[in-house]
């Protein structure tokens, strides 16, 4: 009894551990996960056990085959491992289906698991090739791998009773990606297009013509050697070749180096001074090089070339605004004039007025504004005799003078200001500030035109210019300077009142100056012009004695003209010829002083006495003034 | 005068054209020539046999492909006791199930087996293409691959004769049962257990002996002709 009772404690004392907190179940169905055969002669099953159920398990494999009730039990457990069963060749038949089931069973119980059928004909995965060898050919001098190999040893191909299919893969060492190409059923295999001197890797699988892929062989790794092209023969001819190609390239072109030297890089044409000989420079010598220098007939100090040289015009500006406007800017204007006028430069026809009235006036506003009368008359008076100096100097001779015309644009610096805003804008400040200095009788009647507001020309006719040109600069431009007794002022496109229509005059902008007298006078003549036709007031053009006769140089440098017409002026502008100069004055006493004079004229049909005063445009302050 | 002249080219033409045919009716197909005649095309054993193998390859594989469509549709329940016992009607003919018991058959035997297999599944295979059409529960391709199959058995079988003979012609093998006059007698009586098998399971027996069919021309090609791919 006590010993039954030791017992029974003892295993109540072991039994207590094992059963304290744990379960024993029977074990769980385990699972018949794959059935291979490397060569279709013999098989392996593999199944997965379940959970154990805590108790030791054991694991039992049955088939039966191709309909028998006759219930097998694996052979062998343990060839193939853990979990396994392996079928040698006795007990394999092929083309029997064999329906297998594994049984799991512990002390509680077994567990079955689901059967399956197996056929050994479609289960076959052969073993990986054998022997997979890779060697460097070369077929006509390009590299190609050979790659061969063996089927595996275990599968019967000389019975015909596996009929393998293969497969090999390459790739570039390093890369990631695999080429690959079927073998079918031949063991070797040539791969073409590789690069020299690169590694490869190679890898041959197989399959039988009805069953599953075998592994990659292991890497077999192919270092392809550097290859250069061999063709030696090949070489040869093209070096051969292209050195007597370049040998004769070579030949031509120093035969024709001279030829090319001048085709590639032309000579550059030196300097050439006409009549000046390099060659002097080159000796050194500077007396020799001075007087290559002198052009011998530079400058032109006679007067036998004079006819080539003479310019039928010489444009003498009479207004005061032109003057200033001269005066302050005169460089410009007179490089602006000198560019602007074409080759005749001294021709009245030259534009270069306008445009230097243009730039000149803005510099001028600036010193009308400030008011100096008679500075200004003699600083506009210089700059003009300046300009009319270099005017001169640009027509680089003396006019002739007999039939020399010099022109003189006393309006064009009067109505500078309307050019340097707009040509059309009539209604500047400016307006009136035209001056004209010109004779009484010279005074054209303001022309309509837009663009010069009756600028009033001049031809004078110098007999001597050049002498004559000097003097003016030495006695203060007097005789040049042409003045106006008659004052005009214009209003932009207005007609010019009818005092101002001289007649005689046309309405043009010419005044022709037939001759410059004994007296330093400057005899103008109007010159018939196309516009008087437009214009109604183009007065009738006086035939015959229409000049302005220069009376004098003013005080302030001015150039008085007296006109010879008396038709209409009469006495009163030849008073005011004497008595006014033409300056731009902005002041208004002067101003004044002129419309009284020039009101006193009591032109007739005069409407705007403001206008037709002084033989100067005055400034805005000059045209607001309706005192009239 | 022009019915002379246009009816002298038409004869013409008519006789070229009688020769023509003629001649192309005398030529015919060329015939395997037996004892190597001379200006006979012979074929050779090993040609034979690969255009046999060949045949059989594709027949196995349009077979297989049948076997897997029907497993799609009609998936037998694993439960069924049905599927344990299924019996392929040519089950009574002996065949080899090992490669050893392939080596140790005699070509004869072999060549035999061969050819029951193929005569065995003529009639059923006919059947099963005549079922297919009349069923609409199928696709075409189904229908179409039954009917080439059937066909296939036939040509095979013809292949198979033609290489018999050959070897025979060649002294290759023995004497050869002569199973050219009655096919039917390799039929047993329970031939007709065909018609009680289902549509699957006949693809399934059918699958199974092209494979054996397959095999077995290797084996004796590989032992007749081993120098050609063996």
């Amino acid at each position: 009894m006590t010993e039954i009772v030791k017992c029974a404690l003892l295993l109540a004392l072991f039994s207590v551990p094992c059963t304290r907190g744990t379960r024993y179940s029977p074990p769980d169905k385990p699972k018949l996960t794959s059935c291979r055969s490397p060569e279709k002669e013999t098989f392996t099953c593999w199944w997965q056990p379940g959970h154990d159920g805590g108790l030791p398990t054991t694991y039992a494999l049955y088939y039966l085959k191709d309909n028998s009730d006759t219930i097998y039990e694996c052979p062998d457990y343990h060839t193939a491992g853990e979990n396994s069963c392996f079928f040698n060749k006795n007990d394999t038949s092929v083309w029997v289906n064999y329906n297998i089931t594994v049984v799991a069973t512990n002390a509680l119980g077994s567990n079955f698991s689901d059967p399956e059928d197996v056929d050994v004909a479609y289960i076959v995965q052969p073993h990986t090739p054998e022997n997979v060898t890779v060697n460097v050919m070369e077929d006509k001098g390009w590299p190609f791998l050979r790659v061969s190999w063996e089927s595996p040893h275990k599968a019967d191909i000389r019975s015909g009773w596996i009929t393998l299919i293969y497969e090999l893969r390459v790739k570039l060492e390093g890369e990631e990606e695999w080429e690959e190409h079927h073998a079918g059923q031949q063991k070797m295999f040539n791969i073409f297009s590789i690069r020299s001197g690169s590694t490869y890797l190679v890898q041959v699988r197989c399959k039988p013509d009805h069953g599953f892929w075998s592994e990659w062989s292991s890497t077999t790794y192919v270092k392809v050697p550097e290859y250069f092209f061999r063709e030696r023969s090949l070489w040869i001819l093209v070096m051969i070749f292209s050195s007597f190609t370049l040998i004769i390239l070579l030949w031509i072109v120093h035969m024709n180096s001279h030829s090319l030297k001048h085709c590639l890089l032309p000579p550059v044409p030196g300097p050439k001074i006409k009549g000046f000989d390099q060659q002097i420079f080159k000796n050194g010598r500077s007396d020799e090089i001075l007087s290559a220098l002198m052009v011998p007939n530079f400058p032109p100090t006679k007067s036998s070339n004079y006819e080539d040289l003479l310019v039928e015009y010489l444009e003498v500006y009479v207004s005061e605004e032109q003057e200033l406007i001269l005066e302050e800017s005169k460089d410009s204007c007179l490089k602006s004039d000198s560019s602007t006028c074409d080759s005749d430069s001294g021709r009245g026809s030259c534009d270069s007025h306008t445009l230097l009235t243009d730039k000149c006036g803005e510099a001028k506003r600036e010193r009308r504004a400030s008011g100096e009368d008679s500075g200004m008359t003699i600083e506009s008076q210089k700059g003009w005799e300046e300009e009319a100096l270099s005017y001169t100097q640009e027509d680089v001779a003396t006019p002739d003078v007999s039939s020399r015309r010099v022109k003189t644009w006393p309006s064009v610096f009067s109505t500078v200001p309307q050019y340097t805003t707009s040509p059309l804008d009539q209604k500047t400040s400016l307006e009136l500030s035209k001056q004209h200095c010109l004779s009484d009788t010279l005074f054209p009647p303001g022309s309509s035109t837009k663009e010069v507001l009756g600028p009033n020309y001049w031809e004078f006719d110098l007999s001597n210019k050049q002498s004559h040109l000097p003097q003016p600069q030495t006695h203060g431009s007097q005789q040049l300077q042409a003045h106006s007794d008659v004052n005009i002022s214009y209003t932009g496109n207005k007609q010019v009142p009818a005092l101002l229509q001289l007649p005689g005059f046309k309405s043009t902008e010419y005044v022709e100056v037939q001759k410059v007298n004994q007296e330093d006078m400057v005899i103008l003549q109007p010159v018939e012009s196309d516009n008087c036709g437009r214009d109604e007031e183009c007065p009738h053009v006086l035939q015959g004695e229409d000049y302005s006769k220069v009376k004098g140089v003013g005080s302030d440098n001015l150039l008085l003209l007296q006109s010879g017409v008396k038709a209409r002026m009469g006495d009163e502008m030849e008073a005011n010829g004497v008595s006014e100069s033409c300056y731009t004055s902005s002041s208004f006493a002067t101003t004044q002083k002129h419309i009284d004079s020039m009101h006193s004229a009591t032109i007739p049909g005069q409407e705007e006495p403001i206008r037709a005063t002084t033989g100067y445009v005055d400034t805005t302050t000059m045209f607001t003034l309706p005192m009239y | 005068m022009p019915g002379n002249i246009t009816s002298v080219p038409a004869v013409w033409l008519w006789s070229v054209c009688l020769l023509f045919c003629i001649r192309l009716t005398s030529v015919g197909a060329a015939p395997i020539c037996t004892n190597a005649q001379a200006g006979c095309h012979v074929l050779s054993l090993a040609n034979l046999f690969d255009r046999v193998i060949q045949h059989s390859a594709r027949m196995h594989g349009i077979s297989n492909d049948l076997h897997n469509e029907f497993e799609q549709f009609f998936l037998p329940s694993k439960n069924q006791i049905g599927r344990i016992s299924r019996n392929c009607h040519t089950s009574s003919i002996l065949t080899p199930n090992g490669k050893e018991n392939a080596q140790r058959m005699a070509r004869e035997e072999l060549t035999e087996v061969i050819l029951k297999l193929l005569v065995a599944w003529r009639d059923p295979l006919w059947h099963f293409h005549q079922s297919m059409s009349h069923h609409h529960d199928f696709n075409n391709f189904s229908s179409s691959k039954a009917l080439e199959i059937s066909d296939m058995v036939h040509e095979l079988r013809k292949g198979v004769e033609k290489v018999a003979e050959k070897m025979q012609n060649l002294g290759m093998i023995g004497n050869f049962v002569n199973n050219l006059a009655s096919p039917e007698t390799f039929l047993t009586s329970d031939s007709a257990e065909w018609r009680l098998m289902r549509n699957y399971d006949l693809l399934y027996c059918f699958r199974r002996d092209s494979n054996k069919v397959q095999n077995y021309l290797k084996i004796l090609k590989c032992r007749i002709v081993p120098e050609h791919g063996c």
